[in-house]
Protein backbone atom coordinates (compact mmCIF):
# COMPACT_ATOMS: atom_id res chain seq x y z
CA UNK A 1 0.00 0.00 0.00
CA UNK A 2 1.39 3.37 -0.91
CA UNK A 3 1.30 5.83 1.93
CA UNK A 4 0.71 9.16 0.25
CA UNK A 5 -2.68 10.91 0.37
CA UNK A 6 -5.21 9.72 -2.20
CA UNK A 7 -8.69 10.94 -2.99
CA UNK A 8 -10.06 8.02 -0.93
CA UNK A 9 -8.01 8.94 2.14
CA UNK A 10 -8.98 12.61 1.84
CA UNK A 11 -12.64 11.59 1.59
CA UNK A 12 -12.21 9.54 4.79
CA UNK A 13 -10.72 12.60 6.47
CA UNK A 14 -13.56 14.88 5.34
CA UNK A 15 -16.20 12.35 6.38
CA UNK A 16 -14.66 12.27 9.86
CA UNK A 17 -14.78 16.07 9.97
CA UNK A 18 -18.37 16.20 8.73
CA UNK A 19 -19.76 13.89 11.35
CA UNK A 20 -17.66 15.18 14.25
CA UNK A 21 -19.29 18.60 14.57
CA UNK A 22 -22.66 19.48 15.94
CA UNK A 23 -23.58 21.84 13.10
CA UNK A 24 -23.77 18.99 10.55
CA UNK A 25 -25.73 16.74 12.88
CA UNK A 26 -28.10 19.60 13.75
CA UNK A 27 -28.42 20.53 10.08
CA UNK A 28 -29.41 16.99 9.16
CA UNK A 29 -31.93 16.86 12.01
CA UNK A 30 -33.41 20.20 10.97
CA UNK A 31 -33.69 19.01 7.36
CA UNK A 32 -35.76 16.04 8.55
CA UNK A 33 -37.90 18.08 10.89
CA UNK A 34 -38.67 20.77 8.31
CA UNK A 35 -39.37 18.40 5.42
CA UNK A 36 -41.51 15.98 7.38
CA UNK A 37 -43.01 18.35 9.96
CA UNK A 38 -44.10 21.03 7.49
CA UNK A 39 -45.25 18.32 5.06
CA UNK A 40 -47.50 17.01 7.83
CA UNK A 41 -48.85 20.49 8.61
CA UNK A 42 -49.62 21.27 4.97
CA UNK A 43 -51.32 17.95 4.21
CA UNK A 44 -53.33 17.95 7.45
CA UNK A 45 -54.53 21.48 6.79
CA UNK A 46 -55.54 20.59 3.20
CA UNK A 47 -57.47 17.58 4.50
CA UNK A 48 -59.29 19.72 7.09
CA UNK A 49 -60.35 22.35 4.54
CA UNK A 50 -61.17 19.90 1.77
CA UNK A 51 -64.59 20.60 0.23
CA UNK A 52 -66.76 18.51 -2.02
CA UNK A 53 -66.73 21.09 -4.86
CA UNK A 54 -64.59 19.58 -7.61
CA UNK A 55 -63.98 23.00 -9.29
CA UNK A 56 -62.12 24.14 -6.16
CA UNK A 57 -59.46 21.51 -6.73
CA UNK A 58 -58.41 22.07 -10.32
CA UNK A 59 -54.67 21.52 -10.60
CA UNK A 60 -54.42 19.94 -7.14
CA UNK A 61 -51.29 17.82 -6.88
CA UNK A 62 -51.08 15.43 -3.91
CA UNK A 63 -47.34 14.97 -4.56
CA UNK A 64 -46.21 18.62 -4.63
CA UNK A 65 -48.33 19.50 -1.62
CA UNK A 66 -46.94 16.63 0.45
CA UNK A 67 -43.37 17.74 -0.46
CA UNK A 68 -44.07 21.36 0.60
CA UNK A 69 -41.61 21.05 3.49
CA UNK A 70 -38.70 21.08 1.04
CA UNK A 71 -39.37 24.81 0.52
CA UNK A 72 -38.08 25.27 4.07
CA UNK A 73 -35.57 22.43 4.19
CA UNK A 74 -33.72 23.93 1.20
CA UNK A 75 -32.31 26.59 3.54
CA UNK A 76 -31.14 23.95 6.00
CA UNK A 77 -29.22 22.01 3.32
CA UNK A 78 -27.76 25.24 1.92
CA UNK A 79 -26.43 26.09 5.37
CA UNK A 80 -25.04 22.56 5.86
CA UNK A 81 -23.10 22.87 2.59
CA UNK A 82 -21.86 26.39 3.27
CA UNK A 83 -20.82 25.74 6.89
CA UNK A 84 -18.89 22.60 5.96
CA UNK A 85 -16.50 24.98 4.15
CA UNK A 86 -16.79 28.32 5.97
CA UNK A 87 -16.20 26.74 9.40
CA UNK A 88 -12.70 25.87 8.15
CA UNK A 89 -12.08 29.51 7.32
CA UNK A 90 -13.54 30.99 10.50
CA UNK A 91 -11.50 28.63 12.69
CA UNK A 92 -8.36 28.79 10.53
CA UNK A 93 -8.21 25.01 10.19
CA UNK A 94 -8.26 25.40 6.39
CA UNK A 95 -4.49 25.89 6.63
CA UNK A 96 -3.90 22.51 8.29
CA UNK A 97 -6.28 20.94 5.79
CA UNK A 98 -4.42 22.37 2.79
CA UNK A 99 -1.02 21.62 4.30
CA UNK A 100 -2.07 17.98 4.73
CA UNK A 101 -3.49 17.86 1.18
CA UNK A 102 -1.54 20.30 -0.98
CA UNK A 103 -3.41 19.21 -4.12
CA UNK A 104 -6.33 21.44 -3.36
CA UNK A 105 -8.68 20.02 -5.99
CA UNK A 106 -8.67 16.81 -3.95
CA UNK A 107 -9.98 18.73 -0.94
CA UNK A 108 -12.77 20.24 -3.05
CA UNK A 109 -13.70 16.83 -4.49
CA UNK A 110 -13.54 15.05 -1.13
CA UNK A 111 -15.75 17.60 0.63
CA UNK A 112 -18.16 17.47 -2.32
CA UNK A 113 -18.31 13.67 -2.22
CA UNK A 114 -19.01 13.64 1.52
CA UNK A 115 -21.68 16.33 1.23
CA UNK A 116 -23.45 14.83 -1.79
CA UNK A 117 -23.30 11.34 -0.28
CA UNK A 118 -24.76 12.47 3.04
CA UNK A 119 -27.38 14.81 1.61
CA UNK A 120 -28.55 12.29 -0.94
CA UNK A 121 -29.34 9.78 1.79
CA UNK A 122 -30.86 12.36 4.14
CA UNK A 123 -32.96 14.14 1.49
CA UNK A 124 -34.26 11.00 -0.21
CA UNK A 125 -35.26 9.46 3.12
CA UNK A 126 -36.92 12.72 4.14
CA UNK A 127 -38.92 13.16 0.91
CA UNK A 128 -40.09 9.55 0.76
CA UNK A 129 -41.15 9.64 4.39
CA UNK A 130 -43.01 12.92 3.98
CA UNK A 131 -44.64 11.72 0.75
CA UNK A 132 -45.90 8.48 2.32
CA UNK A 133 -47.01 10.29 5.45
CA UNK A 134 -48.83 12.93 3.38
CA UNK A 135 -50.69 10.29 1.40
CA UNK A 136 -51.65 8.53 4.63
CA UNK A 137 -53.04 11.82 5.97
CA UNK A 138 -54.96 12.45 2.72
CA UNK A 139 -56.36 8.96 2.40
CA UNK A 140 -60.11 8.64 2.54
CA UNK A 141 -60.72 12.38 2.05
CA UNK A 142 -58.30 13.87 -0.45
CA UNK A 143 -57.21 12.12 -3.68
CA UNK A 144 -53.84 10.45 -3.18
CA UNK A 145 -50.92 9.48 -5.43
CA UNK A 146 -48.99 6.22 -5.52
CA UNK A 147 -45.30 5.52 -6.05
CA UNK A 148 -46.27 2.87 -8.57
CA UNK A 149 -47.08 5.73 -10.99
CA UNK A 150 -43.73 6.52 -12.72
CA UNK A 151 -44.25 10.32 -12.76
CA UNK A 152 -45.07 10.28 -9.04
CA UNK A 153 -41.99 8.24 -8.23
CA UNK A 154 -39.94 10.66 -10.35
CA UNK A 155 -41.37 13.73 -8.58
CA UNK A 156 -40.51 12.36 -5.13
CA UNK A 157 -37.06 11.18 -6.21
CA UNK A 158 -36.31 14.57 -7.79
CA UNK A 159 -37.42 16.26 -4.55
CA UNK A 160 -34.43 14.63 -2.84
CA UNK A 161 -32.15 15.57 -5.74
CA UNK A 162 -33.35 19.17 -5.53
CA UNK A 163 -32.30 19.39 -1.88
CA UNK A 164 -28.94 17.71 -2.57
CA UNK A 165 -28.15 20.11 -5.41
CA UNK A 166 -29.07 23.13 -3.30
CA UNK A 167 -26.71 21.87 -0.60
CA UNK A 168 -24.00 21.67 -3.26
CA UNK A 169 -24.71 25.25 -4.33
CA UNK A 170 -24.38 26.28 -0.66
CA UNK A 171 -21.00 24.53 -0.53
CA UNK A 172 -19.78 26.26 -3.71
CA UNK A 173 -20.77 29.62 -2.23
CA UNK A 174 -18.83 28.64 0.89
CA UNK A 175 -15.63 28.18 -1.12
CA UNK A 176 -16.19 31.35 -3.11
CA UNK A 177 -17.19 33.68 -0.25
CA UNK A 178 -15.41 31.99 2.71
CA UNK A 179 -17.78 33.62 5.23
CA UNK A 180 -20.91 32.07 6.69
CA UNK A 181 -22.92 35.28 6.85
CA UNK A 182 -22.14 36.26 3.26
CA UNK A 183 -23.05 32.76 2.04
CA UNK A 184 -26.35 32.70 3.82
CA UNK A 185 -27.37 36.13 2.47
CA UNK A 186 -26.44 35.23 -1.11
CA UNK A 187 -28.12 31.84 -0.86
CA UNK A 188 -31.31 33.32 0.59
CA UNK A 189 -31.33 36.02 -2.10
CA UNK A 190 -31.04 33.41 -4.85
CA UNK A 191 -34.06 31.54 -3.54
CA UNK A 192 -36.31 34.22 -2.08
CA UNK A 193 -35.36 37.61 -3.49
CA UNK A 194 -34.84 36.58 -7.12
CA UNK A 195 -38.52 35.56 -7.62
CA UNK A 196 -39.64 38.89 -6.14
CA UNK A 197 -37.39 40.85 -8.49
CA UNK A 198 -38.66 38.81 -11.44
CA UNK A 199 -42.21 39.42 -10.35
CA UNK A 200 -41.65 43.17 -10.84
CA UNK A 201 -40.65 42.66 -14.48
CA UNK A 202 -43.08 42.72 -17.47
CA UNK A 203 -44.95 39.41 -17.68
CA UNK A 204 -43.29 38.19 -20.89
CA UNK A 205 -39.91 38.56 -19.15
CA UNK A 206 -41.25 36.94 -16.01
CA UNK A 207 -41.95 33.74 -17.89
CA UNK A 208 -38.63 33.67 -19.73
CA UNK A 209 -36.48 34.49 -16.73
CA UNK A 210 -38.60 32.85 -14.06
CA UNK A 211 -38.07 29.32 -15.35
CA UNK A 212 -34.32 29.63 -14.68
CA UNK A 213 -34.77 30.43 -10.99
CA UNK A 214 -33.82 27.67 -8.54
CA UNK A 215 -37.24 27.80 -6.86
CA UNK A 216 -39.10 27.37 -10.17
CA UNK A 217 -36.77 24.54 -11.16
CA UNK A 218 -37.59 22.90 -7.84
CA UNK A 219 -41.35 23.27 -8.33
CA UNK A 220 -41.08 21.64 -11.72
CA UNK A 221 -38.91 18.81 -10.39
CA UNK A 222 -41.32 18.06 -7.52
CA UNK A 223 -44.60 18.04 -9.41
CA UNK A 224 -46.22 15.41 -11.58
CA UNK A 225 -46.77 17.85 -14.45
CA UNK A 226 -44.65 21.02 -14.60
CA UNK A 227 -46.22 24.42 -13.81
CA UNK A 228 -47.02 26.78 -16.74
CA UNK A 229 -43.99 28.39 -18.42
CA UNK A 230 -41.57 26.13 -16.53
CA UNK A 231 -39.04 23.66 -17.94
CA UNK A 232 -39.93 19.96 -17.84
CA UNK A 233 -38.82 18.11 -14.71
CA UNK A 234 -35.88 16.48 -16.51
CA UNK A 235 -34.72 19.76 -18.07
CA UNK A 236 -35.07 21.48 -14.69
CA UNK A 237 -32.85 18.87 -13.07
CA UNK A 238 -30.24 19.40 -15.79
CA UNK A 239 -30.30 23.20 -15.44
CA UNK A 240 -29.96 23.01 -11.65
CA UNK A 241 -27.16 20.43 -11.94
CA UNK A 242 -25.46 22.74 -14.42
CA UNK A 243 -25.62 25.64 -11.92
CA UNK A 244 -24.10 23.45 -9.22
CA UNK A 245 -21.35 22.21 -11.55
CA UNK A 246 -20.41 25.67 -12.80
CA UNK A 247 -20.31 27.06 -9.25
CA UNK A 248 -18.23 24.12 -7.99
CA UNK A 249 -15.80 24.54 -10.88
CA UNK A 250 -15.50 28.24 -10.04
CA UNK A 251 -14.95 27.26 -6.41
CA UNK A 252 -12.15 24.82 -7.29
CA UNK A 253 -10.49 27.43 -9.51
CA UNK A 254 -10.70 30.07 -6.80
CA UNK A 255 -9.26 27.75 -4.17
CA UNK A 256 -6.30 26.71 -6.31
CA UNK A 257 -5.51 30.30 -7.28
CA UNK A 258 -5.95 32.11 -3.98
CA UNK A 259 -3.71 32.28 -0.92
CA UNK A 260 -5.06 30.17 1.94
CA UNK B 1 16.33 21.32 4.93
CA UNK B 2 14.41 24.41 3.92
CA UNK B 3 15.68 26.68 1.15
CA UNK B 4 14.28 30.04 0.16
CA UNK B 5 15.52 31.70 -3.00
CA UNK B 6 14.81 35.29 -3.98
CA UNK B 7 11.44 35.09 -2.30
CA UNK B 8 9.16 38.09 -2.71
CA UNK B 9 5.58 38.12 -1.48
CA UNK B 10 3.33 41.07 -2.18
CA UNK B 11 -0.23 41.53 -0.88
CA UNK B 12 -1.86 44.27 -2.94
CA UNK B 13 0.17 47.27 -1.73
CA UNK B 14 2.17 45.63 1.08
CA UNK B 15 5.47 43.95 0.32
CA UNK B 16 5.56 41.37 3.12
CA UNK B 17 8.75 39.58 2.02
CA UNK B 18 11.30 41.22 -0.22
CA UNK B 19 13.88 39.17 -2.14
CA UNK B 20 14.70 36.91 0.79
CA UNK B 21 17.34 34.18 0.59
CA UNK B 22 17.64 31.65 3.41
CA UNK B 23 18.77 28.14 4.11
CA UNK B 24 17.57 26.38 7.26
CA UNK B 25 19.82 23.43 8.08
CA UNK B 26 18.91 20.15 9.74
CA UNK B 27 20.31 19.16 13.13
CA UNK B 28 20.03 22.58 14.75
CA UNK B 29 17.29 24.82 16.09
CA UNK B 30 17.05 27.88 13.85
CA UNK B 31 15.45 30.95 15.37
CA UNK B 32 13.58 33.25 12.98
CA UNK B 33 13.42 36.74 14.42
CA UNK B 34 11.98 40.04 13.39
CA UNK B 35 9.75 42.81 14.69
CA UNK B 36 5.96 42.66 14.21
CA UNK B 37 5.00 42.65 10.56
CA UNK B 38 8.49 41.81 9.32
CA UNK B 39 7.27 38.85 7.26
CA UNK B 40 7.98 35.80 9.45
CA UNK B 41 4.52 34.28 9.25
CA UNK B 42 4.28 35.08 5.55
CA UNK B 43 7.58 33.29 4.89
CA UNK B 44 6.33 30.25 6.79
CA UNK B 45 3.03 30.21 4.89
CA UNK B 46 4.92 30.30 1.59
CA UNK B 47 7.14 27.39 2.72
CA UNK B 48 3.97 25.43 3.56
CA UNK B 49 2.54 26.02 0.09
CA UNK B 50 -0.32 28.05 1.54
CA UNK B 51 0.54 31.42 0.03
CA UNK B 52 1.86 31.65 -3.49
CA UNK B 53 5.12 33.59 -3.88
CA UNK B 54 5.02 36.71 -6.07
CA UNK B 55 8.59 35.91 -7.12
CA UNK B 56 11.22 33.35 -6.19
CA UNK B 57 10.53 30.06 -4.49
CA UNK B 58 10.69 28.00 -1.32
CA UNK B 59 11.58 24.32 -1.20
CA UNK B 60 11.55 21.63 1.45
CA UNK B 61 14.08 18.84 0.99
CA UNK B 62 14.70 20.22 -2.47
CA UNK B 63 11.10 20.24 -3.66
CA UNK B 64 8.29 22.80 -3.59
CA UNK B 65 5.71 21.91 -0.95
CA UNK B 66 3.10 21.04 -3.59
CA UNK B 67 5.32 18.28 -4.94
CA UNK B 68 5.83 16.50 -1.61
CA UNK B 69 4.48 12.98 -1.90
CA UNK B 70 3.75 12.55 1.73
CA UNK B 71 3.31 16.05 3.19
CA UNK B 72 2.65 15.30 6.88
CA UNK B 73 5.45 12.75 7.04
CA UNK B 74 7.92 15.26 5.62
CA UNK B 75 6.86 18.57 7.17
CA UNK B 76 5.00 19.42 10.36
CA UNK B 77 3.91 22.94 11.22
CA UNK B 78 2.30 24.95 13.97
CA UNK B 79 1.22 28.15 12.27
CA UNK B 80 -1.58 29.54 14.41
CA UNK B 81 -2.74 28.68 17.89
CA UNK B 82 -6.11 26.92 18.07
CA UNK B 83 -6.77 26.88 14.33
CA UNK B 84 -9.27 24.07 14.92
CA UNK B 85 -13.06 23.91 14.66
CA UNK B 86 -14.12 24.81 18.23
CA UNK B 87 -16.81 22.13 18.27
CA UNK B 88 -14.49 19.25 17.39
CA UNK B 89 -12.57 17.20 19.93
CA UNK B 90 -8.78 17.19 19.94
CA UNK B 91 -8.75 13.53 18.98
CA UNK B 92 -11.13 13.96 16.06
CA UNK B 93 -9.16 16.93 14.78
CA UNK B 94 -5.97 14.89 14.73
CA UNK B 95 -7.73 11.81 13.37
CA UNK B 96 -9.03 13.80 10.40
CA UNK B 97 -5.49 15.00 9.64
CA UNK B 98 -4.10 11.50 10.13
CA UNK B 99 -6.73 9.93 7.87
CA UNK B 100 -5.90 12.23 4.97
CA UNK B 101 -2.25 11.12 5.03
CA UNK B 102 -2.93 7.49 5.96
CA UNK B 103 -1.31 7.81 9.36
CA UNK B 104 -2.63 5.15 11.76
CA UNK B 105 -4.98 6.40 14.52
CA UNK B 106 -2.72 4.83 17.14
CA UNK B 107 -0.26 7.63 16.34
CA UNK B 108 -2.94 10.19 17.28
CA UNK B 109 -3.15 8.84 20.82
CA UNK B 110 0.64 8.71 20.98
CA UNK B 111 1.09 12.40 20.19
CA UNK B 112 -1.79 13.41 22.46
CA UNK B 113 -0.07 11.54 25.27
CA UNK B 114 3.25 13.14 24.37
CA UNK B 115 1.96 16.73 24.55
CA UNK B 116 0.02 16.02 27.74
CA UNK B 117 -3.50 16.26 26.30
CA UNK B 118 -4.48 12.57 26.62
CA UNK B 119 -6.90 13.29 29.47
CA UNK B 120 -8.79 15.92 27.44
CA UNK B 121 -8.63 14.12 24.08
CA UNK B 122 -12.41 13.97 23.76
CA UNK B 123 -13.11 17.51 24.97
CA UNK B 124 -14.24 20.27 22.60
CA UNK B 125 -11.25 22.31 21.46
CA UNK B 126 -13.36 25.45 21.95
CA UNK B 127 -13.03 24.92 25.72
CA UNK B 128 -9.23 24.66 25.57
CA UNK B 129 -6.98 27.36 27.03
CA UNK B 130 -4.51 29.10 24.73
CA UNK B 131 -1.70 26.93 26.05
CA UNK B 132 -3.68 23.73 25.48
CA UNK B 133 -4.46 24.92 21.95
CA UNK B 134 -0.74 25.47 21.42
CA UNK B 135 0.00 21.93 22.64
CA UNK B 136 -2.61 20.55 20.25
CA UNK B 137 -0.92 22.44 17.41
CA UNK B 138 2.40 20.87 18.41
CA UNK B 139 0.76 17.44 18.46
CA UNK B 140 -0.51 18.07 14.93
CA UNK B 141 2.97 19.09 13.79
CA UNK B 142 4.49 15.90 15.23
CA UNK B 143 1.73 13.64 13.86
CA UNK B 144 3.59 12.33 10.82
CA UNK B 145 6.95 12.19 12.64
CA UNK B 146 8.36 14.61 10.03
CA UNK B 147 12.01 15.55 9.46
CA UNK B 148 11.21 19.24 8.97
CA UNK B 149 9.29 21.25 11.57
CA UNK B 150 8.07 24.85 11.53
CA UNK B 151 6.71 26.65 14.56
CA UNK B 152 5.29 30.18 14.36
CA UNK B 153 5.47 31.88 17.77
CA UNK B 154 5.09 28.58 19.63
CA UNK B 155 5.57 29.90 23.17
CA UNK B 156 2.56 32.25 23.03
CA UNK B 157 0.23 31.33 25.86
CA UNK B 158 2.48 28.72 27.43
CA UNK B 159 3.26 28.80 31.15
CA UNK B 160 6.90 28.68 32.35
CA UNK B 161 6.76 24.90 32.66
CA UNK B 162 5.39 24.71 29.11
CA UNK B 163 8.07 27.05 27.80
CA UNK B 164 10.79 24.90 29.31
CA UNK B 165 9.12 21.77 27.91
CA UNK B 166 8.93 23.18 24.40
CA UNK B 167 12.54 24.39 24.54
CA UNK B 168 13.69 20.89 25.46
CA UNK B 169 11.44 19.47 22.74
CA UNK B 170 13.06 21.68 20.05
CA UNK B 171 16.54 20.69 21.20
CA UNK B 172 15.76 16.99 21.19
CA UNK B 173 14.08 17.21 17.76
CA UNK B 174 17.17 18.94 16.40
CA UNK B 175 19.45 16.42 18.11
CA UNK B 176 17.61 13.69 16.19
CA UNK B 177 18.78 15.39 13.01
CA UNK B 178 15.56 17.20 12.15
CA UNK B 179 15.24 20.71 10.74
CA UNK B 180 13.62 22.92 13.40
CA UNK B 181 12.57 26.43 12.33
CA UNK B 182 11.05 28.56 15.09
CA UNK B 183 9.85 32.13 14.79
CA UNK B 184 9.69 34.62 17.61
CA UNK B 185 9.90 38.34 18.10
CA UNK B 186 11.77 37.90 21.38
CA UNK B 187 15.53 37.58 21.10
CA UNK B 188 15.75 36.67 24.80
CA UNK B 189 13.66 33.57 24.05
CA UNK B 190 15.69 32.58 21.01
CA UNK B 191 19.01 33.22 22.77
CA UNK B 192 18.33 30.28 25.06
CA UNK B 193 16.57 28.03 22.53
CA UNK B 194 18.22 28.44 19.14
CA UNK B 195 21.65 27.53 17.80
CA UNK B 196 21.31 29.53 14.62
CA UNK B 197 19.56 32.87 14.32
CA UNK B 198 18.07 34.55 11.28
CA UNK B 199 16.93 38.14 11.70
CA UNK B 200 14.63 39.83 9.18
CA UNK B 201 13.11 43.29 9.09
CA UNK B 202 10.55 44.63 6.61
CA UNK B 203 10.88 41.42 4.64
CA UNK B 204 14.66 41.75 4.19
CA UNK B 205 17.35 39.55 5.64
CA UNK B 206 19.25 41.58 8.25
CA UNK B 207 21.69 39.04 9.56
CA UNK B 208 22.15 35.37 10.16
CA UNK B 209 24.63 33.31 12.13
CA UNK B 210 25.17 31.34 15.30
CA UNK B 211 24.23 32.87 18.63
CA UNK B 212 27.91 33.26 19.57
CA UNK B 213 28.77 34.87 16.20
CA UNK B 214 26.09 37.44 16.74
CA UNK B 215 27.19 38.39 20.24
CA UNK B 216 30.81 38.49 19.17
CA UNK B 217 29.96 40.77 16.29
CA UNK B 218 28.31 43.15 18.69
CA UNK B 219 30.52 46.15 19.30
CA UNK B 220 31.13 46.43 23.01
CA UNK B 221 32.38 49.54 24.75
CA UNK B 222 34.91 50.08 27.54
CA UNK B 223 34.21 52.39 30.47
CA UNK B 224 37.38 53.89 31.85
CA UNK B 225 38.06 56.30 34.76
CA UNK B 226 41.48 57.68 35.71
CA UNK B 227 43.25 60.55 37.43
CA UNK B 228 43.60 62.69 34.28
CA UNK B 229 40.48 62.53 32.15
CA UNK B 230 41.53 65.13 29.54
CA UNK B 231 44.93 63.63 28.89
CA UNK B 232 43.42 60.16 28.50
CA UNK B 233 40.66 61.44 26.22
CA UNK B 234 43.19 63.14 23.91
CA UNK B 235 45.27 60.00 23.69
CA UNK B 236 42.26 57.79 22.97
CA UNK B 237 40.98 60.05 20.22
CA UNK B 238 44.45 60.12 18.70
CA UNK B 239 44.31 56.31 18.66
CA UNK B 240 41.06 56.46 16.66
CA UNK B 241 38.59 55.59 19.42
CA UNK B 242 35.19 57.15 19.86
CA UNK B 243 34.94 58.74 23.28
CA UNK B 244 31.99 59.93 25.28
CA UNK B 245 32.05 61.46 28.76
CA UNK B 246 29.86 59.74 31.31
CA UNK B 247 29.22 60.70 34.95
CA UNK B 248 31.65 63.70 34.68
CA UNK B 249 34.81 61.75 35.31
CA UNK B 250 34.42 58.53 33.30
CA UNK B 251 34.78 57.89 29.58
CA UNK B 252 32.93 55.38 27.42
CA UNK B 253 35.32 54.25 24.72
CA UNK B 254 34.26 52.59 21.49
CA UNK B 255 36.37 50.87 18.80
CA UNK B 256 39.13 49.83 21.22
CA UNK B 257 39.48 46.72 23.37
CA UNK B 258 39.92 46.95 27.16
CA UNK B 259 43.50 45.73 26.72
CA UNK B 260 44.28 48.53 24.25
CA UNK B 261 42.72 51.18 26.51
CA UNK B 262 44.72 49.90 29.55
CA UNK B 263 47.95 49.91 27.56
CA UNK B 264 47.31 53.43 26.30
CA UNK B 265 46.66 54.70 29.84
CA UNK B 266 49.88 53.09 31.04
CA UNK B 267 51.81 54.67 28.16
CA UNK B 268 50.34 58.07 29.02
CA UNK B 269 51.09 57.63 32.69
CA UNK B 270 47.43 57.91 33.70
CA UNK B 271 46.47 56.03 36.83
CA UNK B 272 43.30 54.03 36.25
CA UNK B 273 40.59 53.62 38.89
CA UNK B 274 38.23 51.65 36.66
CA UNK B 275 38.41 49.69 33.41
CA UNK B 276 35.13 47.93 32.59
CA UNK B 277 34.38 46.16 29.30
CA UNK B 278 30.68 46.39 28.45
CA UNK B 279 29.46 43.44 26.43
CA UNK B 280 26.21 44.01 24.57
CA UNK B 281 23.54 41.42 25.29
CA UNK B 282 21.97 39.53 22.41
CA UNK B 283 18.81 41.51 23.09
CA UNK B 284 20.71 44.78 22.60
CA UNK B 285 22.31 43.46 19.45
CA UNK B 286 18.89 42.62 18.14
CA UNK B 287 17.42 45.99 19.07
CA UNK B 288 20.30 47.73 17.34
CA UNK B 289 19.95 45.56 14.24
CA UNK B 290 16.26 46.10 13.86
CA UNK B 291 16.11 49.71 15.04
CA UNK B 292 15.87 50.96 11.46
CA UNK B 293 13.22 48.52 10.32
CA UNK B 294 10.59 48.48 13.03
CA UNK B 295 7.30 48.86 11.23
CA UNK B 296 4.96 49.40 14.13
CA UNK B 297 7.32 51.09 16.64
CA UNK B 298 5.99 52.74 19.78
CA UNK B 299 7.00 56.22 18.63
CA UNK B 300 8.98 57.29 21.70
CA UNK B 301 12.19 55.50 20.67
N1 LIG C 1 -3.05 37.89 3.90
C1 LIG C 1 -2.51 39.12 3.95
N2 LIG C 1 -3.06 40.13 3.25
C2 LIG C 1 -2.54 41.36 3.26
N3 LIG C 1 -1.43 41.71 3.95
C3 LIG C 1 -0.82 40.75 4.66
C4 LIG C 1 -1.32 39.41 4.71
N4 LIG C 1 -0.51 38.68 5.49
C5 LIG C 1 0.45 39.52 5.93
N5 LIG C 1 0.27 40.76 5.43
C6 LIG C 1 1.15 41.92 5.67
O1 LIG C 1 2.48 41.51 5.42
C7 LIG C 1 3.36 42.04 6.40
C8 LIG C 1 4.10 40.90 7.08
O2 LIG C 1 3.20 40.18 7.92
P1 LIG C 1 3.60 38.87 8.72
O3 LIG C 1 2.36 38.41 9.39
O4 LIG C 1 4.29 37.94 7.82
O5 LIG C 1 4.62 39.42 9.80
P2 LIG C 1 5.21 38.70 11.10
O6 LIG C 1 6.68 38.89 11.01
O7 LIG C 1 4.70 37.34 11.22
O8 LIG C 1 4.64 39.61 12.28
P3 LIG C 1 4.24 39.22 13.79
O9 LIG C 1 5.50 39.21 14.60
O10 LIG C 1 3.36 40.34 14.20
O11 LIG C 1 3.55 37.89 13.76
C9 LIG C 1 2.53 42.88 7.32
O12 LIG C 1 2.63 44.22 6.92
C10 LIG C 1 1.13 42.37 7.12
O13 LIG C 1 0.20 43.39 7.33
MG1 LIG D 1 3.48 36.33 12.65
Amino acid sequence: MSAHPTLASVIRSEWLKFRSVRSSIMGVAITFVLTIGIGALITASIRTHWTAHPEAHIGFDPVTTSLGGTLFAQFAVGVIGALFVTAEYSSGSIRSTLAATPRRVEVVLAKLAVLVGSLLVVSEVAVFVTFLMGQAIYSGVVPTASLSTPTVLRAVLFGGLYLTLLGTIGMALGWLLRQSAACISVFTSLILVLPIVTFLLPSSWQNTIGRFEPSTLGQSMESVSPPAHAFSAGASLLVLALYATVLMAAAATALTRRDA
Amino acid sequence: MIAIEHLTKRYRKTVAVDDLDLVVQPGVVTGFLGPNGSGKSTTMRVIMGLDRPSRGRATVNGRPYHDLRDPLREVGALLEAKAVHPGRSARNHLRALAASNKIPFSRVDEVLEFVGLASVATKRVGDFSLGMGQRLGIAAALLGDPGVLLFDEPVNGLDPEGIRWIRDLFRSLAAEGRTVFVSSHLMSEMAVTADQIIVIGKGHLITQGSVSDLTAAAKGAVVVRGNDRERLERALRAAGATVEVVNDDALRVGELSAEAVGQLAFDEGVVLFELTPERASLEEVYMALTAGVVEYGSGSS
